[in-house]
C-alpha cells in the first residue's frame, strides 16, 4: 500500500493477461464474465473494495478475447489502468437488468459462440442469454484456475510482499503471548499488526486459537482464555496487493513439555517439504503424513496461493484430484502440518513453498519454537 | 411476501443478549415458512450469509478469494426443522451445540468434479428425486453435473426465498445486530479521540479492527473507509456520473489539518453486521457552513424518519427526503437513501435505486424490518456530511440501534 491506490503494475497486468488469455484459446471461450473478486483483479489489475467472504455471482467483468478488451465494475477511475477507458467502465448497479443492458452493448457480446463465467446463479443463468443472444454459457473458472496457478515472476514477488506482513503480524501477535490474555485479543493485535503494516484487508480472522488437549482439532475452551501450559496455533492471513500470504506457527505458554510432539512436527515437515518437487504428484502431500505416521489433519494439507486461493486444494476428500495434479514450476503452495498428541495438544505450522525447477523453496521465515527456547509466560 | 407477527407491534422487546437457542428456532421457522410460500421443497446455500442465516453457524470470515473453497454450505427440507450443515475445519464450532450431530457433516469441495461427485450422493440421500430446489450458486464443477444434482429439472433461485425470511429480524436477530453496533461504536470512539493532523488513514483502521476484536467482534466485514472529501466535485475522483466517488479506499496517507472525513465500518457478532458512518473533521472546528451542512443532513434524516413505519414504502421514504432537500435527491447515484441490514451488511430493501420507482413504491415495510438510513448533502467548499443511522421499524414508528454522537457537527 503507498500513499494513493494505483493499479497493478504493468508487467504484473500484461503477465496476468497473457496467461488468462491463452487459457481463454484453450477453452475456446469468446467472452469472459467473471464475479469473483481474485479473477477480476487478475485480468484488470484494479484493486477493489474488500469485503470479508463470500459474495452471490454478479458480472463484474468482462473479457472480449478477440480483441482483449476489458469491461469493468466501477464507478469511479482511481485504481484503474489506463488500459481500461473511462467508456468501458460502468457504475455500480442493483438492477440485474441495468448489468444485462451494460453486456449487450459490449463489442463481441452479440456474436459470441461461447461466453464462460466463473460461478453463476439461477437468475443470471435466465438473463445472461439476454446480453449475449448466440452464446453457449460455459463454466469459465476452469479457464481461469489454469491461468492463476503458475505464478509469473511477478506475481512471486507481490506474494513475498504478502507473506511479509503476514510474517510481522504473526510476530507482534506472538510477542502479547501470555497466560490471561485471551484468543480474540490476540488476534485483534495480529489484525491492528497488519493494518500497521499497510494492509487492512485480513485473507483470514481466525488469528489464535488454544489447542485442545482432549481432542485432535475442537476448540479447547469456550471464552478463548489462554491458560498456562497451553500449546496456541497462530494463523496470520492478508490480502496485500490482491495477493493471499499465509504463515502458521504454534508456542506454548508456560511449562509444556511439548518438545516430542515438536519433533514430531519437524518430522513431517521434512517428508512434505520433499513432496513440494516439480513433477510430483500433489497427492504427494497426503503420502507425507502416512509416511511420517500422522493421522491426516482436519484441514487441507496444502492449497495453491496467488488471488485468493489456487489449485490445488489437497485434502483426502479430493484424493483423485491431487493424484491427477502434477506440481510444476511456478506454483505456490501454502502447506501445513499438523500434530496432536492426547493430553499435550496440537502443533499447527503452516508455510508457503514455492515449487522451483531445482526444488522447493520455501518463502516463510517465521521463527519457530526449539528445544533451545523456552515456554512463553 | 411472508408476513410474520414475530415482533411486539406497539413496543419492540429487543433482549440485552440474544438467545441463540431461539434465534436458531425461530430464523428456521421463518426460512421454512418462506420455502413453503414459494414452493420449494430444498435450499441449497452455499453464501455465507445465507448459511449463517440458515444454521446459525457464525465463524470469522475469509477473504472472498478463500471463501468460495473454505466455506461451510447447507442443505435445508422444509419438513425437516434442522438443517444440515456441512463444516469446514473451525468455522462454525459454536453451532454445534444446536444442530444435531447427524446433520453436521465433513467439508465440501463443490469447486471441483471429485467433490461434486460426492455432493451429488449426498444430494441424492437427503433429498427427493421429484423435490422443487432452490439454490443461491452454482459452481462450474456444479454445473457440468447439473443432471444428477438436479434430476427434477433445473433448480430455482433461493435468493428471493431467503430474502423474504430474511426481511424481518426475530428479536434475537436485532439484539445480534445492536450488539454489534455497540462494539463497533465503542471501538471507533477511540479510533475519533485518536483524530489529528499526521495520524495515517491506514492507523485508524488498525486502532479499530484491534479494538472490535478486543469488544467480541467475530468478524471485520468491511475494509475501514475514511474517506477524505474533495474540496470541490470537480476535483474530485472522476466518475461515470459526474457524482462523488464512495467509498475510495484507504491509504497511507497522512491526514491534514481540515480535512474532512466521511468513514464506514462494518463488524460482525455472531453472524449478524453492524454499519457505522459519520462525518469527521480532523484537528478544527465546523465552519458555519459546514455545521449548515449538517444541519441540513439533519432535517433530511428528520423528514424521513417522521414517515418511517410500518406499512411506508420505499417511495415514501425517498419521497420525504427529496423534498426535504429542496427537490433533489439527497443520495449518491450509485447508492440509496437506504439499505436493509443483517447477515449481510446491505440487504433489500433498497431505496431509490435503479430499481426503479414501482420497485420502490411497490416495497412495503413490516414491523421488525431493520434499514439503514444513509443521506448526503453536498456543497463545494464544505466536504459534505454523511452519516448513517440504523432503525427498526414498528408499528407507529421506528427504533434507533444507532448510539453515536455527531462530534464536532451539530449543537
Amino acid at each position: 500500500m503507498a500513499l494513493e491506490i494505483l493499479p497493478d503494475a504493468r508487467a504484473l497486468r500484461s503477465g496476468r493477461r497473457e496467461r488468462a488469455l491463452a487459457q481463454m484459446e484453450a477453452h475456446d471461450l469468446d467472452v469472459l464474465v467473471l464475479g469473483r473478486q481474485a479473477n477480476v483483479r487478475y485480468l484488470s489489475g484494479a484493486p477493489q473494495l474488500w469485503v470479508a467472504g463470500t459474495r452471490p455471482f454478479g458480472p463484474i467483468c468482462a473479457v472480449v478475447r478477440s480483441t482483449g478488451e476489458i469491461h469493468l465494475n466501477s464507478t469511479w477511475d482511481e485504481g484503474i489502468p489506463d488500459d481500461i477507458p473511462h467508456d468501458h467502465l460502468y457504475g455500480l448497479a442493483w438492477n440485474p437488468m441495468t448489468l444485462i443492458d451494460v453486456l449487450r452493448g459490449i463489442d463481441g457480446a452479440a456474436t459470441a459462440r461461447r461466453v464462460g463465467t466463473d460461478a453463476l446463479t439461477p437468475s443470471f443463468a435466465k438473463l445472461l442469454p439476454m446480453a449475449f443472444p448466440h452464446a453457449e454459457l460455459v463454466d469459465g473458472e476452469i479457464a481461469m484456475r489454469a491461468a492463476r496457478r503458475i505464478k509469473t515472476p511477478d506475481e512471486v514477488a507481490a506474494l513475498h510482499g504478502a507473506l511479509r506482513v503476514a510474517e510481522d503480524s504473526l510476530a507482534t501477535a506472538v510477542r502479547e503471548l501470555h497466560a490471561g490474555t485471551t484468543e480474540q485479543t490476540l488476534t485483534g493485535v495480529m489484525l491492528e499488526a497488519q493494518a500497521a503494516g499497510g494492509v487492512s484487508t485480513p485473507a483470514t480472522q481466525d488469528g489464535a486459537w488454544v489447542t485442545s488437549r482432549e481432542h485432535p482439532w475442537r476448540r479447547a475452551r469456550s471464552g478463548g482464555r489462554i491458560e498456562s501450559g497451553d500449546l496456541v496455533a497462530f494463523a496470520a492471513g492478508v490480502l496485500a496487493d490482491g495477493y493471499v500470504g499465509e504463515v502458521g506457527r504454534t508456542w506454548p505458554v508456560g511449562d509444556v513439555d511439548a518438545s516430542a510432539l515438536y519433533d514430531r512436527w519437524n518430522g513431517l515437515w521434512d517428508k512434505l517439504a520433499a513432496a513440494c518437487t516439480p513433477g510430483r504428484r500433489a497427492s504427494g502431500l497426503l503420502s507425507a503424513y502416512e509416511a511420517a505416521g500422522e493421522p491426516l489433519p482436519p484441514m487441507p494439507v496444502a492449497h495453491g496461493l496467488g488471488l485468493g486461493f489456487d489449485s490445488p486444494v489437497v485434502t483426502p476428500q479430493l484424493r483423485a484430484t491431487a493424484a491427477a495434479e502434477i506440481l510444476d514450476p511456478g506454483m505456490v503452495l501454502a502447506v501445513t502440518g499438523y500434530v496432536w498428541q492426547d493430553g499435550v495438544g496440537a502443533i499447527f505450522g503452516r508455510e508457503a513453498v514455492l515449487v522451483t525447477t531445482e526444488g522447493p523453496e520455501v518463502l516463510t521465515s517465521s521463527p519457530s519454537w526449539s528445544h533451545a527456547g523456552v515456554g512463553i509466560g | 411476501m411472508t408476513t410474520f407477527a414475530t415482533v411486539d407491534s406497539s413496543a419492540i422487546d429487543i433482549p440485552d443478549l440474544p438467545d441463540l437457542t431461539r434465534m436458531y428456532r425461530e430464523s428456521g421457522a421463518r426460512l421454512r415458512a418462506a420455502m413453503a410460500d414459494n414452493g420449494v421443497d430444498a435450499l441449497i446455500l452455499l453464501g455465507n450469509g445465507n448459511v449463517v442465516y440458515a444454521t446459525g453457524a457464525s465463524w470469522p470470515l475469509l477473504d472472498a478469494g478463500l471463501s468460495h473453497v473454505e466455506r461451510p454450505v447447507a442443505i435445508v427440507l422444509a419438513d425437516d426443522k434442522h438443517p444440515h450443515l456441512f463444516l469446514p475445519f473451525r468455522e462454525g464450532a459454536s453451532s454445534e451445540s444446536r444442530i444435531p450431530a447427524d446433520h453436521l457433516h465433513p467439508p465440501l469441495y463443490l469447486e471441483f468434479d471429485e467433490g461434486v461427485e460426492h455432493f451429488a450422493r449426498v444430494v441424492a440421500d437427503l433429498i427427493p428425486g421429484d423435490a422443487t430446489v432452490a439454490v443461491d450458486e452454482l459452481t462450474g464443477a456444479m454445473r457440468r453435473a447439473g443432471d444428477r444434482l438436479f434430476p427434477g429439472g433445473a433448480p430455482s433461485d433461493a435468493a428471493p426465498v431467503v430474502g423474504a425470511a430474511k426481511l424481518v429480524k426475530t428479536p434475537d436477530q436485532i439484539a445480534c445486530i445492536r450488539r454489534a453496533c455497540r462494539i463497533t461504536e465503542a471501538a471507533v470512539v477511540e479510533v475519533q479521540k485518536a483524530l489529528a493532523p499526521g495520524v495515517r488513514q491506514i492507523d485508524l483502521s488498525a486502532q479499530f479492527v484491534r479494538r472490535a476484536f478486543e469488544l467480541g467482534a467475530t468478524a471485520n466485514m468491511l475494509e475501514a473507509i475514511w474517506q477524505v472529501m474533495p474540496v470541490s466535485k470537480a476535483e474530485g475522483t472522476w466518475t461515470t456520473h459526474g457524482d462523488l466517488a464512495l467509498p475510495l479506499l484507504t491509504t497511507e496517507r497522512e491526514l491534514a489539518r481540515g480535512d474532512v472525513l466521511w468513514t464506514d465500518v462494518s463488524i460482525t457478532y455472531n453472524g449478524f453486521c453492524s454499519d457505522f458512518g459519520r462525518t469527521w473533521l480532523v484537528g478544527d472546528e465546523p465552519s458555519p457552513r459546514q455545521h449548515a451542512q449538517f444541519h441540513q443532513w439533519r432535517d433530511i434524516l428528520d423528514a424521513v424518519l417522521k414517515v418511517t413505519k410500518a406499512g411506508a414504502t420505499c417511495g415514501d421514504l425517498a419521497r420525504a427526503a427529496i423534498a426535504a432537500n429542496g427537490g433533489r435527491k439527497p443520495w449518491l447515484p450509485h447508492f440509496y437513501l437506504g439499505h436493509g441490514i443483517g447477515t449481510n451488511a446491505a440487504e433489500m430493501p433498497m431505496i431509490g435505486t435503479d430499481l426503479g420507482q414501482e420497485f420502490d413504491d411497490n416495497f412495503v415495510f413490516p414491523v421488525g424490518m431493520v434499514l439503514v438510513l444513509e443521506p448526503v448533502v453536498w456543497e463545494d467548499g464544505t466536504g459534505g456530511y454523511r452519516s448513517e443511522e440504523i432503525v427498526v421499524i414498528t408499528q407507529d414508528g421506528f427504533v434507533s440501534l444507532t448510539d453515536y454522537p455527531y462530534a464536532p457537527y451539530g449543537a
